[in-house]
């Protein structure tokens, strides 16, 4: 009885200290990924400002555009921050590996293959309200310069459809409910065209020949003869 | 970068006295006639001098280069000319870059470059009341009273031009402190060392390149310390172009190369202040304009739109104290602008460019419906005035522009 008992603790010591050294490369590997990320960023973020990468992203409207979604810090910084995110991540991941525990390389498998689609949806819905922001805002500006009535209106249409689609893009990638992302915009888009014909054919009546007539009047009208420049 | 074979041509020729280039696209019904007044004004004014024609065109596919290179004048006796032009060259050739009039002028200043020209002109293919008097009146300024620059004075209509009456002139003006009538007129006389002093500028990617090369020629000279005048040229008829088609990029294209002028010069307007004349050559006289329709109506009605569709956007551009001004205009009657408010509403357009608080092509395209609306307070201001109180009446806008210059100053930095 009592060798049985040394025996399997001799055995869990053993394993322990076979276990020992992978606990000891893990950390040191999540420590070095900490100093190498750190190191980075700075360099990274030191860099940019002596390649003048912020007043480059000024010049290029990429910092105005950063400014209207809430991220007020510059350029270089962002990309030291995003620099060291992604090191740091690598060297944990790798941390975690280096353990040999089974059920951690399992998770961390069916994270490290799920994570790319997280990322890209991520990324894909940042571009989708940056790009939905300024293209509604340039079709609302065209669509006043070109003295449509209905401007706002073709704003906010342009907006959404941009930002929606990005959402059904990145739940697609995701994997969430393909079918029934695809029916629901199809549905959604469906019915606003059904509801626009009505409202436009029915309730709208008086507005649409309104407008026709307004139309025609402005092309009987005689043109400004005004040279601008 | 000049074509081998212009490159052959300009070797042949060697050099030239002096030098005209009309820019063209698809301007097969006009253009004639320009080649035609350039030529007798050549063999009027300059018999005696190594003249060269250039056509810098931009892909016309309407016959327009085969018009100019067959287009000559067989009897100058009927012009009472009696001296035929001997040394009249003529150079037709597509030029390269962005497609727009800055980049055609580039191809004629390499050209003068090449040939080491003493004096230059640059008129406006579509022309209908250029004579060949415009040719001496263009050049002689440089080749014989040291100028650098002429710049064109016109007669036009009182409605007309309104982009440089309510912006450009009295921006320029303010700024430079020098009253250059038309900054953008479209056909300017310079010296063959100041066209060296353009092509030496990095700008040739830029709006300079489409609709911008006019105010920044104008700005460059005088901002540079070039000698500039003005020269009166008449009337300025030109072929119809569709009205209004493209008011708000002919707008931004204007105004975003006025802005970056100022930003490159910012150092040499900050010192100026008040303005003052330039000499003018040419006998000047009055003609009768032809009426020009405006809705006015529907000016305004673009006006108010704008306000309500895009208060939010304009609202980051200009001052709180000008955005509450505009607002306050939607309900005036008889419908007006002031001037005082006109000039905060540029100046505050100026800055927020500078500060770039949003992308500068949204910025600039918000001010279409602005500058409608500003139009429509000059034309109801002017209805009954004739062409001197319209001159007394914008005297006073660029006066009022000259006065509140500290306030652009105070905001721009």
């Amino acid at each position: 009885m009592k060798d049985i008992i040394i025996e399997q603790f001799r055995s869990f010591l053993e394993r322990v200290a076979g276990f020992l050294p992978n606990i000891l490369i893990g950390i040191v590997l999540i420590i070095l990924g900490l100093v190498v990320a750190w190191f980075l960023r700075v360099i990274i973020t030191r860099a940019g400002q002596v390649l003048r990468l912020d007043h480059l992203s000024e010049r290029s409207g990429l910092v105005q555009i950063l400014h209207r979604s809430g991220i007020k810090e510059p350029f270089s910084r962002l990309l030291g921050k995003l620099i060291y995110w992604i090191v740091l991540i690598t060297f944990v991941i790798m941390g975690l590996n280096a353990f040999q525990v089974p059920a951690v390389e399992n998770i961390l498998s069916t994270f490290l293959l799920y994570l790319p689609n997280v990322i890209v949806a991520g990324i894909l819905l940042f571009l989708g309200y940056l790009f939905g922001n300024f293209l509604g805002r340039a079709a609302l500006i065209a669509s006043v310069n070109a003295g449509l009535a209905v401007s706002g209106l073709v704003g906010r249409l342009v907006k959404y459809t941009v930002f929606i689609m990005a959402v059904a893009m990145a739940l697609e990638l995701l994997g969430i409910g393909k079918d029934t992302v695809l029916i629901a915009f199809a549905i959604i888009f469906g019915g606003i065209v059904l509801a626009l014909a009505i409202a436009f054919g029915l309730g709208g009546r008086d507005a649409a020949k309104e407008y026709i007539d307004r139309m025609l009047k402005e092309k009987q009208e005689k043109k400004d003869e005004i040279e601008h420049l | 970068m000049l074509r081998e074979e212009i490159s052959r041509r300009l070797k042949e020729i060697g050099s030239a006295d002096i030098l005209v280039g009309i820019p063209s696209y698809n301007n097969a019904d006009t253009i004639g006639h320009v080649v035609r007044a350039v030529q007798a004004g050549f063999a009027k004014y300059f018999p005696d001098k190594k003249a060269i024609l250039i056509n810098s065109d931009g892909g016309s596919t309407d016959g327009t280069r085969e018009i100019v290179e067959k287009t000559m004048i067989d009897d100058f006796e009927h012009l009472l000319i009696n001296q035929r032009q001997t040394l009249l060259s003529k150079i037709v050739t597509p030029y390269h870059g962005i497609p727009g009039k800055g980049s055609a002028f580039r191809t004629i200043f390499e050209i003068a470059r090449g040939l080491g020209v003493r004096a230059c002109a640059v008129v406006d293919a579509d022309l209908r009341s250029i004579t060949p008097e415009w040719i001496e009146l263009l050049i002689r300024p440089v080749l014989e009273h040291g100028f650098d620059f002429v710049s064109p004075y016109y007669l036009r209509h009182k409605y007309d031009g309104t982009i440089t009456n309510s912006i450009v002139y009295p921006v320029t003006r303010a700024l430079y402190g020098r009253r250059i009538r038309q900054p953008i007129g479209g056909d300017f006389g310079f010296s063959g060392r100041l066209a060296e002093f353009y092509l030496a500028k990095d700008v040739w990617e830029s709006d300079v390149a489409r609709f911008g090369i006019d105010i920044w020629m104008t700005t460059t000279a005088v901002a540079n310390g070039f000698k500039v005048c003005q020269a009166f040229l008449g009337a300025k008829i030109h072929a119809p172009k569709e009205p209004s088609s493209d008011l708000s990029a002919m707008l931004t294209q204007v105004l975003s190369a006025l802005f970056m002028l100022m930003e490159e010069y910012e150092d040499k307007w900050k010192r100026v202040r008040g303005s003052s004349p330039i000499p003018m050559f040419g006998f000047q006289f009055s003609v009768g304009l032809e009426p020009v329709h405006v809705n006015i109506d529907r000016m305004i009605d673009m006006y108010k739109l704008g306000i309500k569709e895009l208060g939010d956007i304009i609202r980051e551009i200009l001052s709180e104290e000008s955005f509450d001004g505009v607002k306050e205009t939607v309900k005036s009657s008889p419908f007006s602008i002031d001037d005082e408010l006109w000039a905060r509403v540029i100046y505050d357009y100026a800055v927020a460019w500078h500060k770039k608080v949003m992308s500068k092509e949204h910025i600039l395209k918000t001010l279409t419906p602005l500058y409608l609306g500003k139009v429509a307070s000059l034309v109801i201001d002017m209805a009954d005035s004739n062409a001197s109180q319209v001159e007394e009446r914008l005297e006073a806008l660029c006066v009022t522009f000259e006065r509140l210059k500290t306030y652009l100053i105070e905001r721009w930095d």
